[in-house]
């Protein structure tokens, strides 16, 4: 039994570990292509930019990934981001300490979660509903708290964590890291995580087997609002501003990358490793475009196109299987 | 057997009692199953056949097969005398092969007249007529005698009034075969009455009907000949003077009893499960025990309610009058997180929808109820993961090439032993198997049933519900009948014929027609 087991095993690891490194492979020819094509892609100082750009939309991507992963969508990570701008620039220049203004902020970005989850599962609102009246209600609240104007911070200590580095890696990306490995064990190591994949695959059949799925639902929402207005606290320390305005249209690049990543919009597939390539990806994609001089229009149709050709093949090859 | 007319004019002019359409050989087989052994039979043209048969006989595989929603595998269909490949539901229609289902398939946002003309609607430089088609829909439903408005929502009439509109609208169509699949099932008296009054009339329009029907009465009422399936064989034809109620039911179930039922009597042992008068949602006063190494099997029709008793016991729905005992003390179950915390397990009818995800692993289906147990600070043991996983897939003989294939690449039979496998898993002590072998092929039967004695033997009691009369006959300790919701019978095992627990199960139908003069 046991050998016939590990004799098949392979093929469906091999799987997921191919589509990884397909993803990483993409990643590098990219970077390899770009270096070649353009001087200025390889300086240390671009690929520190790239790794700053990419990193906000590649937490985004993970929270978003857990919602997908059951089926539903976020569609209000962007205006969290925006929303979460704010919060600590004026708690900082109330002067609050800025762990409690980054604390404060993250409870806020709970707080949102959790409603999602109320809305999805008290009131039965689709998630594309309920997520989509917070992406617009949050602008607004937030355009009513600083009267339509931006708030500079005044505390450089807090703006310094984004533009320095530790052991020669940007600090952002070292974020990517704090978050993305216990996300991966949350995801691929927890009963938790198995309990996204189930209630995405089949919500009924995870209730007969005593899963809680109303909990499931919320704690997906809730970390996709956590992860937001972490990058919230990230992206304010990087513009040294708060404003509600801010990333505008993230909630698709962060949708975008999961799915570019492996994740299924239908539910019950998805990784954290892949939407965090997806987002670097697409990063480099729009870097790229700015160092070769593409109009900066084009990226969009860029990545659109992107989005077509990889979960085009992608759902060719699951079918093949 | 065509005059020259009738070849000018095919539709109207063909002597009733010639033969518009012929079954040769014809067969299906699924992977696992042979749904439908080859059918020799002939249809005549404007004659009201009868089909009747148990779940699972291969009424409706028939059915699909002559109205091309699935291919057959063998075998010829000839159309008024010319072959027909019936591919495609297109093709079957455009012959002037409709059905009427169980279920209504039309829009429920559109309005009744917007579904009549589904399709065929009345346009006219390039606009809809609305008002042209309401009026054309209602003089139609004028004319069959039905009392229904053409412009309101179908989805704002009773399910009844919509199976009356499916009706119509496939008189409509220059329909010449018709297939009604238990057309009565959500009818009131009044609406069969209908119902029926346009069948006749159909008839009479030389249209032929094909009439599948569980209910006795109906088909004595109204059909001229009626033909046997059972177990996915054609058993025979008879004219409907010339045959009975007993006889059909004979046909219908005496088969040769398959070396497949391995009953083993365990001894009784202490009451697990009591419930008294209970009563719920489609169900009414239902007092039952389930003792440890019993089965309990519960027989009824579809729709008798046993469904909604064991999911009622089960948490799923809340009772509304009497009491469930565990282990003689009362307790009150509000979710199927209490009933399985007692120790109790459902495998659902449908597994599909309630039994399994089907795109992630077999491993995680097995040990979804249990990864609270083998996690610890909610990390799961991979080592325990793959050991309760293999020890399952092991001891069940499901056939997976391994723990990480995906659950819908597996058989139907293989698919439910997952469902059985998590509960093994789980340790429960009451296991409800709601229909467990339906769609599974007779060699997976027997390792369920296998199963079943293996679970006894280890003290636990079963419910066991099925509308597979011999399933339930042969396996019940004890056996409860069920009927429109109420609990009419009881027997020990092998206590009563299978003639007289069928009467038992279909006897209200009669019954209630008898009332209606």
């Amino acid at each position: 039994m046991s050998t016939e087991t590990l004799t098949v095993e392979k093929p469906k690891r091999n799987y997921n570990v191919l589509f990884g490194l397909t993803l990483l492979a993409l990643l590098v020819l990219l970077w390899i292509a770009l270096s070649l094509a353009t001087p200025s892609f390889a300086s240390s100082t671009n690929i520190t930019n790239l790794l700053r750009q990419g990193s906000m939309i590649a937490i985004l991507a993970v929270g978003q990934t857990f919602v997908i992963i059951t089926g539903g969508i976020d569609l209000s990570v962007g205006a969290i981001v925006g929303f979460c701008t704010v919060i600590p620039a004026m708690m900082i220049n109330a002067g609050w300490p800025v762990w409690l203004a980054v604390l404060a902020t993250l409870c806020v970005g709970l707080a949102i979660g959790v409603f999602h989850g109320f809305g999805i599962v008290k009131m039965g609102l689709p998630p594309f509903i309920i997520t989509l009246a917070t992406l617009t209600s949050l602008r607004g609240i937030g355009l009513l708290m600083t009267g339509g104007s931006s708030i500079s911070i005044n505390n450089d200590a807090f703006q310094e964590f984004s533009r320095n580095s530790f052991l020669g890696v940007p600090n952002l990306f070292w974020m990517v890291i704090l978050v993305g490995v216990p996300a991966y064990i949350f995801l691929h190591h927890s009963r938790w995580g198995r309990y996204l994949f189930s209630v995405g695959s089949n919500a009924e059949a995870s209730r007969l087997s005593g899963v809680n799925v109303s909990r499931t639902i919320y704690m997906a929402y809730t970390l996709s609002g956590l992860c937001a207005a972490f990058v919230g606290v990230l992206l304010a320390s990087r513009i040294g501003i708060g404003n509600p305005t801010q990333a505008e249209g993230w909630e698709l690049q962060a949708i975008a990358s999961s799915v570019i990543g492996g994740t299924s919009l239908f539910g019950a597939i998805g990784s954290v490793h892949g939407p965090l390539l997806g987002a670097f990806i697409l990063a480099t994609i729009n870097n790229g475009a700015n160092l070769l001089n593409v109009n900066s229009f084009w990226q969009r149709v860029i990545t659109g196109a992107l989005i077509i050709i990889i979960v085009y093949f992608d759902g060719l090859r699951r079918r093949g299987k | 057997m065509t005059s020259p007319a009738a070849e000018l004019h095919p539709a109207p002019d063909i002597a009733p009692g010639s033969v518009i359409l012929e079954l040769r050989g014809l067969e299906k087989k699924y992977p696992g199953t042979h749904a439908l052994k080859p059918v020799d039979l002939a249809f005549r043209t404007g004659e009201i056949h009868a089909i009747v048969g148990e779940n699972g006989a291969g009424k409706s595989t028939l059915i699909k097969l002559l109205t091309g929603v699935m291919p057959r595998t063998s075998g010829e269909v000839m159309w008024e005398g010319k072959p027909v490949a019936l591919a495609t539901p297109h093709e079957a229609m455009a012959l002037g092969i409709n059905a009427v289902h169980q279920e209504v398939v039309l829009c429920r946002h559109l309005t009744v007249a917007a579904n009549m003309f589904l399709g065929e609607e009345n346009v006219r430089y390039g606009l809809l007529q609305q008002r042209a088609m309401v009026r054309d829909a209602q003089k139609i439903i004028n004319d069959l005698g039905f009392d229904l408005p053409a412009h309101v929502m179908l989805g704002d009439l009773t399910i009844g009034q919509q199976q009356l509109i499916a009706a119509a609208r496939a008189t409509v169509r220059g329909t010449k075969f018709l297939i009604f699949d238990e057309p009565t099932a959500y009818l009131t008296r009044k609406e069969a009455d209908q119902l029926f009054a346009l069948i006749r009339r159909l008839k009479s329009e030389g249209v032929t009907i094909i009439y599948i029907s569980h209910r006795m009465e109906e088909v004595f009422e109204l059909a001229d000949r009626v033909s046997v399936l059972r177990d996915g064989t054609y058993v025979g034809t008879r004219n409907i003077d010339e045959t009975d109620d007993a006889e059909l039911v004979r046909l219908m179930i005496n088969r040769s009893i398959e070396q497949i039922y391995h009953k083993e009597h365990f001894d009784l042992g202490p009451v697990i499960l009591e419930t008294k008068n209970l009563s719920g949602k489609g169900f009414e006063d239902i007092s039952m025990t389930v003792r440890s190494g019993e089965i309990v099997g519960l027989y009824g029709l579809i729709g008798a309610g046993r469904s909604e008793f064991v999911t009622t016991v089960y948490g799923r729905h809340a009772k509304t009058a009497g009491s469930v005992l565990w282990d003689g003390k009362e307790v009150s179950i509000a979710s199927e997180h209490d009933a399985m915390r007692l120790g109790m397990a459902l495998a659902p009818e449908s597994r599909r929808d309630q039994g399994l995800c089907l795109n992630l692993p077999v491993g995680l289906n097995l040990n979804l109820p249990i990864y609270k147990r083998i996690s610890r600070n909610a990390l799961i043991s991979g080592a325990q993961e793959k050991q309760q996983a293999e020890r399952q897939i092991a001891g069940l003989r499901i056939k997976t090439p391994s723990r990480h294939a995906l659950a819908s690449s597996l058989s139907g039979g293989n698919q439910q032993k997952i469902v059985i496998g998590k509960w093994l898993n789980h340790g429960a002590r009451l296991f409800i198997f709601d229909e467990p072998t339906v769609g599974v092929d007779v060699g997976t039967k027997a390792e369920i049933y296998r199963l079943f004695s293996a679970l006894l033997s280890e003290g636990a009691g079963i419910i066991l519900i099925s509308s597979y009369l011999p399933e339930v006959y042969e396996l019940a300790d004890t056996l409860h009948v069920f009927r429109r919701g109420r609990l009419v019978a009881s027997h020990g095992f092998h206590e009563a014929s299978h003639e007289e627990i069928l009467s038992e199960a279909l006897e209200a139908a009669k019954q209630k027609h008898g009332e209606q003069p």
